[in-house]
Formats: structure tokens, sequence, C-alpha cells
């Protein structure tokens, strides 16, 4: 075979400069890919992307991104601040404020009265972090997370601060970062795709956009799909009624051996690379079901994540699925679990969520590590962004809210390179400001990649003249949170 | 190994590079430019910040003055060392750029300075030329317009030869789905096939031109630049009809506007005299981005966003530049300074607008067009007639009114009778959390947050916290067709910015202040009444603060006439004088549920902290000057005295009075329900502008004023600093930009690619022309016929060029597989609209009405529900709503349609003007399973055994042809009568899955033929949309 040797040694995009294989072509490459790597001998390395190869040796090879819309409390979960309890009520001292501009909610509020947790909390572990009562399962774990306190964004709203931190920038129209993965690092299982989004249901307060895992500008290829709990687990994936999978199986070789015929008479590689997207299209009718049964999973297993798992859209059912999906190299699984925007009545709405998520978290990290996946699965869980350390309207011994706060939240991170049983970064004692070590956004976004084997300086599109990149022209790994 | 990627290899062993066949001399715009661009311009180009060294490479001086540059000599040339330096401290770029120069282009480079180094400046930034048409002698060219000589000059250069024409059946799909948007039919295949005569191609691209299809396929086109879609795109992502300027893109394209008039009525319709309503509605343009209208944003910030993406879409679809760079740092690549896009930004700045839409009203953001039928807007010149009529009166009667004065005069109560008091609360007690209305006991005011009462003027007083305060339900719900006056004794203890003191509003920048407010402003009594604020709103202030910390009693009346000057001010029983901040109240300050009337405080706003309030007093009509100085102990004028008499005694002046409140009134109540249409609307004297360092819209830089940029031809002398003036310079035939881009996304539009690959950027960072010549010829053809958008199509469409055929050898696809060269037609795969619109044409099924509100075709259930805020229902349509073309799809950008955003359509979120070309599983999933899809394919499956004959060879054949536009070869019939015979056999077995199959999508199937012939037929249409063919224009 006289492409059998043949090895192209420069980046995808030369590779397109230089053939203008087009976008179609991209697919075409994507294909040409997977067929290398199942032909070649060096089939150890899955990853198979724009980039030939990672920029350095990866520590995970999937991410698993839990993420909290709304904005969850880090001072009623884990940064505990029992300075706020002593000054409970008291206003909130401008020296501590230093003029952070306050959102349109509570700027013109008479009062910005310090509000202390209502929650006890304990060190747990031999990590000795700090969880409040809320996350009795989180507490559990410790010892297998890396707590960072210090994240800080630049917005205080929810559309542009989720916008930023999913897609680096507060504007629409960028890509998302599991669409950077999957443009960097392309698929590593041909019947599933690269980037694949559950949201948890009946929990939406602020809403989600389906751009926050849109392709933006890169090639829709790499945009995420959504796998929903109710209808068809993937847009338009069920044959319609009355069309057998028989049927199906038959038409579609009639379809193939037409589309034959004319690739033979117009010789457009396009026309074959159109056959083979539907090929993975009927590979997907059958995978996608199987991936999202969860039927024989043992009982001990849905156990570990909880009674809701057995209830799909439950954010406990989409852990449990998102570990079926590790399982299967998708690349980039991201859930969202909206419900956090407490401005009012916090108390009574951080406990129903923490119920829906805590014993879920706890159950994947087990599940992953048991399996030993956690080593190559990194997970991250955390908002886009924090909540004020002083409450928004009335504050009662029972009952208080808190506004968005960028300045300061906690994010954590497990598995997959990252150091287990610490915490990174420091926030004063009002829990207002960054005390040490801050991580941006864009910081944390570059460590992401670095853990997937991708420098986030080089990961870039060129778009309108322009190349871009997740992480803009920011972003600095966190070394300290590496194994 | 698969087909496909053995093709590819082939591909991969025998393809020369493009760059290979390049001539030798190096061209400095072509060659050169590109690299320097990509790997110098960002330490050592036009932004002076990230400059190294001193040194710039945009500039001839900077490199040639310091010996960097030796021209003929590349071994002196310090450039040149620097990039073949294999010491990482010397080496350019730095290995931290991490993009190192290939050896192919330090060769560029080499050769380039050996060659003598010459200089130019960018060919986009050139004059465009007009370019001596080659003569083309050999006779194995065929030549039918300029275009076609231009290629092949090239081609014979290359080596090439033109492709033949394609085949009657492929050109005519190829034209029409290009310029309609829609297949031919089987009958217009038919007649074009039948029409033998030299003229017949012509004769349907006019047809086609003269189609109100082509407005439709090009206004889609235009949309995605325009960034157009039905929904806000922030948060709620509320609805915004402006369906009426996409209306109005349609018709602007049928009717063949000039392209410099389509522009400038875009960028400043407004602006030019006597505006008609169609110039005035074409300004939307600007407003389409997207609106915030989350609670608690930074109003400001979010302004600011709105300019900047004016200016970065005015700068892509017009100059094809991108300006975003320029923002926040002066541009690395291009010479736009950020100078000049704050520059720019001062033209665009100038409306009067909200960074926040209103949360809760579904006011239209601000400034807003009455989107009026001929109808309605004779309807409301009567109405307007009728108010006009009635405003004379009140003062015709007062004159007759004088006689009867003298006489009330002399017997005038001690007292003046104060008529129309609705509400006066002492606020002398607090009894169950609420104060008694002396006035009417059945509504008391109710406490907010535990005021306090203390001694007051009178009795005692309201103190209040700025979070506390009253509210007095059903009271004082007045329409702006109403008078009414508020008064009250207040006290301040200091002047704040702003302190709200008593409002009938939900709240300020969510609810865009409707309803009617008396605030305090650094101590000044500022009165607004409310539709939107800022726009459409009326307000005044006093000029003098009240005194600090003392007692001073305060009065505002409003007249109803819905006007500045209807608002006088009283402190202490006289006049104040008042600034006017606006006036432009065009809509009412209702808002249907009405909220309360409130004292002291109000949701996100600034209460009046520390202040107190006593004897608050509300009249349903406005006081007069004489009411008021009594009630302050001031002695009375005979003018007040008459004032009062005749608008309070005398009989026929209060009825004149009445009857014009009652004529306003019948305007407003027919006014209101008018949708309206967010537009530009300039402002009489332009906001101050500022660079805005680092692009963050609080920290104000040096102060700028509109202009162009330095690096562009000049800003006309003559022409007004406006928007007006920004299309002039830009319609002006000489400049470089406007003409080459148009023509180029017209290319773009024939032939999937442009002669210039990125339609959105004619920057340096962007592709060379492929034929700048030619690009050039076409620009000033398309100067010269009056920017006749039709014409240049045709002539595009008529070349040669256009029509070859799109069969490429083997050899032809490996030497030039983008098809720079233009040695065979274009290929496109359809766009997301065209296929599904095609299904539905061939189906039968396709409803074609020309505009209107968008519609809600098939989408699957609960996806609006499960994401988007508020749990927006996705009605679906019903009847024809399922059948219209794409392009009028109900487009939430939040959650856009699905079956679209598969096939690349436009995000609709910025301006987008070259959409990606994918190909996915997805999209297959879609073809195959969608039930708009599934439908269609059943109805093609239905007209294919009605009406394709009699045999099953004929029928699949025909559907054949139906969904493809050409007749199947034999063995491709072949394999459609076995698919046939195959799935027919199928659901007889299995009736009940024939049943189900042709239940899907509303339309009921044909109950006549044999279920089974049926499904079987839909199942080959459904396999037929998959079709290369179907899918692909060739």
């Amino acid at each position: 075979m006289i492409g059998g040797t043949f090895r192209f040694d420069g980046t995808r995009r030369d590779f397109f400069a230089q053939f203008g294989l087009g976008l179609g072509g991209a697919a075409l490459m994507h294909l040409l890919n997977a067929d290398a790597a199942s032909a070649s001998p060096e089939k150890a390395n899955p990853f198979k992307g724009i980039l030939d190869r990672p920029h350095h040796p990866p520590k995970a090879k999937r991410i698993i991104y839990l993420f909290m819309a709304g904005g969850p409390s880090q001072l009623d979960l884990f940064d505990h601040k029992p300075k706020l309890n002593e000054l409970n009520g008291q206003d909130l001292p401008e020296s501590v404020r230093m003029g952070q501009r306050v959102t349109g909610m509570t700027a013109h509020q008479a009062t910005l009265p310090m509000a202390g947790s209502i929650f006890k909390f304990a060190k747990n572990g031999k990590s000795e972090a700090t969880v409040s009562e809320l996350m009795p399962w989180t507490a559990k774990a410790v010892d297998d997370l890396c707590f960072v306190k210090s994240v800080h964004t630049e917005h205080i709203n929810h559309d542009p601060a989720i916008t930023f931190f999913q897609t680096g920038h507060q504007l629409a129209g960028r890509p998302s970062m599991g669409s950077w993965l999957s443009y960097g690092l392309g698929s590593a299982n041909e019947n599933l795709p690269a980037f694949v989004v559950l949201i948890s249901k009946d929990r939406i307060d602020q809403p989600l956009y389906a751009r926050l895992w849109g392709n933006g500008f890169l090639p829709s290829t790499h945009q995420g799909v959504q796998f929903r709990s109710g209808g068809a687990p993937v847009l338009y994936l069920d044959n319609p009624p009355g069309i057998s999978g028989e049927g199906r199986k038959l038409a579609l070789d009639r379809l193939a051996e037409l589309q034959q015929l004319q690739a033979d008479d117009i010789g457009d590689p396009e026309v074959s690379n159109r056959i083979a997207q539907y090929e993975m299209a009927f590979r997907m009718q059958t995978s996608v079901p199987d991936v999202i049964d969860v039927s024989r999973e043992p009982k001990e297993t849905i156990e570990l994540y909880g009674e809701d798992a057995r209830k799909p859209g439950t954010f406990a059912a989409n852990c449990l699925l998102a570990r079926r999906l590790a399982e299967r190299d998708v690349r980039f699984i991201q859930l969202y679990h909206p419900g956090w925007d407490h401005h009012g009545g916090l108390p009574g709405g951080i406990r129903r969520q923490c119920l829906d998520v805590d014993r879920a978290c706890y159950g994947l990290l087990t599940d992953l590590k048991r399996r030993g996946m956690l080593d190559d699965t990194l997970v991250v869980w955390g908002g886009e962004f924090g909540r004020t350390n002083y409450s928004q309207g009335k504050l009662t011994a029972t009952d208080y809210g808190r506004d968005h706060h960028p300045r300061c939240f906690t994010v954590w991170l497990a598995g997959g390179g990252i150091k287990s049983g610490m915490t990174h970064g420091a926030t004063d004692e009002f829990g207002y400001n960054v005390a040490r070590d801050p991580v941006s956004v864009h910081d944390l976004q570059a460590t992401i990649l670095h853990l997937l084997g991708i420098d986030h300086e080089k990961l870039t599109y060129k778009h309108q003249g322009r190349y871009y990149r997740l992480t803009d022209v920011h972003g600095e790994v966190v070394k300290a949170v590496l194994k | 190994m698969t087909r496909a990627v053995r093709t590819l290899f082939l591909l991969l062993i025998v393809s020369p590079t493009a760059r290979a066949a390049e001539p030798a001399p190096v061209d400095f715009a072509r060659d050169v430019v590109p690299i320097l661009s990509d790997y110098c311009y960002q330490c050592h180009g036009p932004d002076p910040k990230a400059r190294k060294a001193k040194l710039r490479f945009d500039d001839k001086a900077s490199p040639f003055d310091r010996g960097v540059i030796v021209p003929g000599k590349p071994t002196q040339s310090e450039l040149i060392a620097r990039v073949t330096s294999t010491d990482p401290e010397s080496v350019m770029p730095p290995p931290g750029l991490k993009r190192a120069l290939s050896a192919q282009q330090v060769d560029t480079l080499k050769r380039w300075v050996e060659q003598g180094a010459k200089w130019g400046t960018h060919w986009a930034f050139s004059p465009v030329r007009a370019p001596v048409v080659p003569e083309i002698r050999t006779p194995k060219f065929e030549i039918r317009n300029p275009i076609d000589a231009f290629v092949a000059d090239r081609l014979i250069r290359e080596g090439l030869v033109q492709s033949p024409p394609a085949d009657k059946e492929r050109l005519l799909r190829r034209v029409t789905f290009d310029l309609t948007g829609l297949p031919p039919t089987p009958a217009e295949v038919d007649a074009f096939l039948a029409d033998l005569s030299p003229a017949a191609y012509e004769k349907v691209v006019d047809q086609l031109l003269a189609s109100p299809r082509y407005g439709e396929r090009m206004a889609g086109e235009w949309l995605d630049v325009a960034r157009f879609a039905d929904t806000h795109g922030y948060q709620m992502d509320r609805t915004r009809p402006v369906w009426p300027y996409r209306d109005w893109v349609i018709t602007a394209f049928n009717r063949n506007l000039p392209v410099n008039e389509f522009v400038t009525w875009q960028l400043a319709g407004d602006l030019l005299p006597n505006p008609t309503k169609e110039q005035r509605l074409a300004t939307a343009f600007n407003r389409l981005h997207m609106q915030n209208e989350e609670g608690g944003i930074v109003e400001e910030e979010f302004r600011v966003a709105y300019v900047i993406d004016r200016v970065t879409t005015f700068g892509t679809a017009f100059l094809g530049l991108t300006f975003e760079c320029s923002r926040c740092h002066d541009h690395k690549y291009d010479p736009v300074t950020m100078k000049d896009f704050y520059s720019l930004f001062a033209f665009f700045q100038n409306i009067d607008e909200s960074g926040q839409t209103s949360y809760f009203t579904a006011a239209t953001p601000v400034p807003a067009l009455l989107l009026t039928s001929a109808d309605q807007d004779r309807k409301i010149a009567d109405l307007r007639a009728a108010v006009a009529a009635r405003q004379a009166a009140p003062a015709k009667s007062r004159e007759m009114a004088r006689d009867e004065f003298a006489k009330w005069r002399t017997k005038r109560p001690a007292k003046l009778d104060v008529a129309g008091l609705v509400a006066a609360y002492s606020f002398d007690e607090l009894k169950g959390g609420t104060v008694a209305n002396a006035a009417d006991p059945k509504t008391p005011g109710t406490a907010v947050e535990g005021p306090k009462l203390v001694p007051g003027k009178m009795g005692q007083a309201a103190e209040l916290s700025g979070e506390n305060g009253f509210v007095f339900p059903n009271v004082g719900h007045f329409t702006r067709d109403d008078p009414f006056t508020l008064s009250l004794w207040l006290k301040a203890p200091v002047h704040t910015p702003r302190a709200v003191v008593v409002h009938h509003s939900m709240a300020p920048v969510d609810a865009g202040s409707r309803g009617y407010e008396l605030l305090l402003e650094n101590g000044k009594v500022a009165v607004g009444l409310h539709h939107m604020w800022p726009g459409n709103s009326l307000k005044v202030v006093t000029k003098a603060a009240i005194p600090v910390n003392a007692w001073t009693h305060v009065t505002a009346t409003y007249d109803g006439s819905s006007t500045a000057a209807g608002v006088t001010v009283y402190v202490d029983g006289r006049p104040a004088e008042v600034e006017v901040v606006r006036d432009k109240l065009t809509k009412d300050i209702t808002y249907g549920g009405e909220p309360n009337l409130a004292i002291g405080h109000r949701f996100r706003d600034n209460g009046f902290k520390g202040g107190a309030v006593d004897e608050f007093k509300v009249h349903n009509r406005a006081l007069t000057a004489a009411e008021v100085a009594e009630a302050a102990g001031l002695p009375l004028t005979d003018d007040a005295l008459f004032d009062y008499f005749a608008a309070v005694v005398h009989e026929p002046t209060r009825t004149a009075a009445e009857k014009l409140r009652t004529a306003r009134r019948a305007l407003t109540v027919f006014v209101d329900p008018i949708p309206e249409i967010m537009v530009m609307d300039e402002l009489p004297a332009p906001k101050p502008a500022f660079v805005l360092k680092r692009g963050a819209y609080d920290a104000h830089g040096e102060s700028v004023s509109a202009d162009t940029p330095k690096a562009m031809p000049p800003f006309p002398k003559d022409a007004p600093r406006n928007r007006l003036g920004l299309a002039m310079w830009l319609t002006d035939p000489e400049h470089p930009l406007l003409a080459r881009v148009t023509v180029n996304r017209a290319w773009q539009l024939m032939f999937g690619r442009g002669l210039v690959e990125t339609a959105d950027n004619f920057g340096t960072q962007g592709a060379r022309p492929t034929h700048q010549e030619l690009l050039d010829w076409l620009a000033r053809e398309f100067i010269r016929s009056g920017w006749n958008h039709k014409q240049l199509l045709k002539t595009i469409a008529l070349s040669a060029t256009y029509r070859q055929s799109s069969k490429a050898s083997p050899e032809l696809l490996a030497r030039d597989p983008q098809n720079d060269l233009l040695a065979r037609g274009p290929v496109k795969r359809l766009t997301a609209e065209m296929l599904r619109d095609g299904a539905l044409a061939a189906g039968g099924l396709l409803v074609e009405k020309i505009g209107g509100p968008s519609v809600k075709p098939y989408q699957p259930a609960g996806l609006w529900e499960e994401i988007a805020m508020g749990r927006p229902r996705y009605d679906q349509g019903k009847g024809d709503d399922l059948y219209r073309r794409s392009f009028y799809t109900f487009w939430k950008r939040t959650v856009p349609p699905p079956a679209m955003t598969t096939f690349d359509a436009a995000d609709k979120s910025v301006c987008t003007v070259k959409r990606q070309s994918t190909s996915t599983p997805l999209q297959a999933l879609v073809l195959l399973n969608d039930v708009q899809f599934v439908e269609a394919a059943r109805f093609v499956g239905q007209r294919m055994l009605k009406e394709g004959g009699k045999t099953t060879e004929e029928q699949v054949g025909w559907a054949f042809r139906l969904v493809t536009g050409r007749k199947p070869t034999e063995k491709e019939r072949t394999v459609l009568v076995k698919l046939f015979a195959e799935q027919k056999a199928l659901f007889e077995k299995d009736p009940a899955a024939a049943k189900k199959l042709l239940a899907v999508g509303e339309k009921a199937a044909d109950t006549v033929l044999p279920p089974a012939d049926l499904a079987a037929a839909a199942v080959l249409a459904n396999v037929l949309f998959s079709h290369d063919e179907a899918v692909t224009r060739r």
C-alpha cells in the first residue's frame, strides 16, 4: 500500500495550509488520525487532534468538570471565617472592601452587614481540611482533594462570569474549554463525541447557555454534545417511529452504495468523508444508549452515589454517567448543577443544593479511585464566582443572603496529576480578599490544559487575523498544585 | 484502510505544494508582509507599547535607517542574521514566542533582501486599481466576460486549462441555489433542458434575480453579518421583535437598492435629510448586538460593550478589518491604533440608550422607532390633530373668563378652595404599621422595614434609613395624560448624589424607571416621568439645591402634557428654576399591574438615608401657583389668582381642559400597544469620548472626538462629524475597502470562498487575494455600475469561470485542492437553511410567504425549558409556520435551533461574514431523524408514487431527480429499486411500523395509497436527502 509509510510531521494547521483541505478536510484528517492510530504500532498514544502529540507528557487523559452554576458560597462550605461570626451584623469596613465594585443588587444597600456562617465547620482527614457540616461526604474525601481557596475572577454577574470561566472571555463568541480540548487532542473514542455535557434537571435558577459548550470560531465538530435525560439522549439520535434498526441498516447500506457510485464518478474525497460520518452516526446509535444504560451497574455502585443516581437527570445520575463516559475515554465531561445563586434564604437553599451534590461527588471520586481511574482523570468542582461576606438583604439569626463575590472563592481539584490532601492559597480573616497565592480563572484554565499535556500558550487558532487561545494573553500554570 | 484515507494518501504523495509553483521574484506585499506581520509585528509593529528595541517593521524608515535591512545585502542585514541565528539569545522570533519561522520563510526573506528589499503598502489599503483586462488569444479558453480573462491569464501561467462547462442540470441547480437559496423544480429543469437557445442561461439568471426569493437569499447572508437574532442574548434572553428590520433587508435586496445606499441607511439613516421611516428602520443594524437585562450589572459597562460591538461590526462588515485588538492596545498587525478605535467609538455612542434593558417591563430598548402601518400613521395624525385643536381651547376660554374673574375676585373665599386631594399623610401616628390618609380612610399608608416617627414640621414626621419608608397602595396610579401634584415637607441631613424621596415605579434601571419619581440629586429636586429611561423620558432638575438639615416644602405639579414644560417644581411655595434633562416622553408610564406609590426607598436604589418627611399630599390635578403659594403663606398676585380662577372655578375652561385630557388619552391608548424597534437616533450633542485604558469601561484616558483611522483616507472635509459623515467617507468611490470587501463577499456567495479567502480580514494577517486584479476589476465595475448588486452577481453568474464543471481530475485536485486557481467550478456543501428548505420544497411543503414575525417549526421538546431561565416554553408553530423558509425560524441566542447549528449556521451573537462548512456524524443524525426531514421525506415519497410515473423504475428515478436535480445513472437506479423493494417488504411484514412512520409530522399522509408503498418511498426519500448530490451543490 503506497500510503503505508507516510508520516506527516508538521502541525495540522500546516497540513491544511499546504494541502488546503478546508474544514471538511479537518474531519477527514480526524479519521485519518483514528485510522493511523489503529494501524500504527504506536497505538499507546490515543491523543489525536490538531496536535500531533501533546506538548508534554499528560498527567490526565480526561476531565470531569462539576460546574456549580450560580456561585456556591465558599464561606458556608469550605472557607471558614470565625471572624465573621464575631463581627456578625457589623458593617463591612471600607478598609477591607477597598472600593471593590459591588453589583447593582447591593450597591444601593444602606449597610453591608457582615454575616458569619451559621453552619458548623470541622477539620477532616489527615490533611485537616475544613469543611462545613453541609458536606459530610465530601469531608470524607478531603485527602484526595486539593482545595484552591484563592480563585478570583473579573466578573460580578452570572452571564459574563460563567462565559469567562468556560471560554476565557466574558463576551459570547469564543470556543469553550471542552471545544479547545477536542480541537487540540481529538477524540479517543471513535464511537462517542470528545466533549459531552450533562445538566442537572429542574435546578435552573440562573440560565445556562448553549454557547458555554459551543465551538465559537472552531469547526463545529468540536462543539459539546449534550446528553439529555428525557427523550433521545442525544438530539436526533433515535430512528423515527416506524423505522426499525434492521430497516435503517439496510437503508444505510444502500445509501453507502449510492455514495460510492457518486465518489467513483466525482472523485471528491469529501464524499468518502461523508460515508465515514454516516458510519460513525450509526455506531453512535448503539454506543450512546449503551453508555447511558446503567441498569447493569451493581446496586452497591448505585449506593455509592446515593439513591438519586437511579433518577435520570439528577446530579448523582449524571456523576455515574460521567464515570461511564470517562471509562470510554470521552475527553471532556462537563456537568452543570445550577441553583447556587443564593441572594436570599441562603441557609435553606444551600442545604438543598448540598443534598444534591455532596454524596454524588464522594461517590464519583470513590468509584474512580477504586477503578484506578482517578490517577488519569481530573475532577474539578466549582462555580463562576463566590459569595459576599456580608448579607444581601436582612440578616437574622437564622437567615441571610449573599451577593456575588469575585475577589475570592474556592474550587477543588482532584486526580489526574493534582497533589491530593492539600490547600492552596488563602483569604484574609474577613473572607473578602485573597491573602496568599491568588489564582485567576486563566491560571486555572492554564493548569487544566497543562495536566492534559497542553501548553496553553501553544494551543492557538487563527481567526480574523489573530491567534486566539483559551487563556487570551494571560494565565500561568499553578505549579504548586501539581504532583 | 478506508477509501477516504487511501484517497488522501494518494493526494499527499503526488501533490507538489502550491508554493513551489510561485514565480521566483519576491513580492513584498504578497510574500514578505505576511511573514513580518505574523512573526515580527507583535513586538516590532504598530503598537508602541509592545514595541521592543524601538524597531518596527510596519514602517520602512525604522529597519532601513538602522541597517537592520540593507537592500541587496542579506549578509549585512541584521534581520537575516537574526532569523538565521542558532543562538537562543539572539535568534528571532525569540523562542519564547513559540512560533518559529520555517526554512522556506527564512529563504523568502533572504531572497527579498537580495532582490533589493522593495517596500510597499499593504495591498488592501492601496487604492483600487482599474486593471487592464488581459487579452487571451488561445481558443482553448472560453472567455465570456473579463472575469474569465483574468482567470485564464493566471491559468495559462500556471500551465492549467479551464474545465468544460457543467452539465445543464447541475449548472441550473448551482445557480438557482446560489441566487435564491432553493432548488429548481423539475419543471424548471425540463424547461431549461428544452431551451437550446444561446440566451437560455442568461434568461434563467435574470429570472432568478427578479424572483422575490433572491431578496430572501441575500438577506439570509446579510443577517449573519448584522448578527440578527430574535432574542436579546443575555440571561432571560427575552424576545426582541426586530423582524421588521429583516423584512426591510429583503425588500432592499429585491428592489436592488444600490449598496452604497444600503450601507448608508443602515449606518446613518436617521441622519439623512428628512429621513423616511424606512431609513430610520435600517439603522436597527447598529442595535442588533446582544443586550443585557441581568439585575445588578453595571449599566455603563454594558453600554460600552454595545458601542464596542457596533464599532467592531462596522470594521468587519464594511472594512473587512478586525478592530477588536485595538480596544485594549494599538493593533499589533494593522495600522489601527487605540486612539483610532475610540475615535470610531465616538461616532457610535451618541444615542440615548441604557446598558441594561428593562427586566420588569417589556419596553423596547431606547431609542426606538414606532412601527406603525400607514393606516396607523393616519390615525395617529388624526389623534394628534385632535389634541392640537383642544390644546388651544383652554387658553381661549380662559380669555373669556376675564369678566367673570373680576366678579369672582370681589367675593372670593378667604382661603382658596383646593380641589382634588386624594391623599394626605401627616405621619402623626403609626398604628398597626399604618399611617392614616386624611383624604381617604380606605387608603392608609403601610410602613416598610420600621421607619420611626419623630417630632416633625407639624406634629410627628417619618424618619428614614434609606432602606425603609412607606408604601401607599391604591394611591396615585396616574397615566402620562393625568395631571397630578405631589407635595411634602422634607429634611435632608446631607446632600448625596442620589436619594429617592417619592416614587411610583418598580425599580430604576431594572424597570427603566417606568413611572414617576421625585428625587434629590445633590440636594436638587429632580422630577421625572418615564416610559423607559433615558430615551423615552421627561425629567427636570432644579438649578438650586435645597438647604441641608432644614425643613423645606417641595411641590411638584404635572399638567398631563407629556412635556418637561408641563412640570413645575415649587420650593417653599415659589416656582423653582429648572434645567430640562430629558423631554421625550412618547409612551405611557404605567405597567399594566401598577406598583405602589412609595416614600423613602426603592428596589436597587439609594433611599432617602437619614432624611425625614412630613405632610405628604397627592392631588389628582396640577395645583396652580396660587394654591401652592397660599399653602406656604405667601401673598397671591392677581395673575396667580386669575390662573387659579380659570383652572378651578371657570367651568368652560375646566371642561376644555378635561376634553384635552381625553384627547391625549385617546392618543396614548392608541399608540401604546404599537410595537417599537431599536434604532439609532442621534443626540443633539455628542457624548464625551475617551480612550478607555486596557479597554476597561471606567478607565478614561485621553479625550477623543469622532474620526476615522489615520492610516486610511482622510475624513471628507465637508462631511458632518457623525455617522452620516462616516458613511460618506466609507462609500466614497476612492475608498480602498468597501467595494473590495463587498465584491469579495459576493464572490464568496457564488464560489463558496472569496478571492480573499479571509472575507472577514483584509488586514495584513488576512489571506492575499488569489486574483487581485480580478478583485479590483470587479470592485471598479461595481462602483461604476452604481453599486449594483444584482448586476455584480449576474456578471459572476454569466462568466465561463462560474459555469465550469466542478469535477476535478485527481491531478487537478492534488495540484489545487482549494480551487484557488479556478480551473474548475465551485463545490459547496449546502447551508443549514438550503438543506431544510430544499427538503421542504421537494416535498411540496414549502410555504412561501415573505416576511412577518419569526416562526417556530419543529424542535426537539424541552430544549428551552432545560437550560433557559424562567423555563420558557417553545410553543411550536402550527400549519404554515412549520413549513416556512428556515430564514424565518425563530433564533433564540442562548438556545439556538439545534438542527441549524449542527449545519454550521452562524452564531448570531457577533458579526459573521464566513460560515464554517463541516461534515459531522451529528449532521447525519439530523438528516435521517429530524421530524422536519422525515416528514418532508414522506411527502417526497408520496409525490413520487403519485407523480413519478407508473413503474417503480420511473418513480425512484423521478424522486432522485427531484431531490438531487439530476437523473440517476442506471447503476444508481438499480440501487434505488432495490432499496424500495427491501423497505416495502419490511413494511408489508409490519404494517404497524408503516403507520407509525406515516404519522411523523403534522401533515396527514395520503389515505388511498398502500401504506407499505408510502412508507418505503419515504425511507427512499430519507436516504436521498443524505445523498452527496442533495447535500452538496456541485
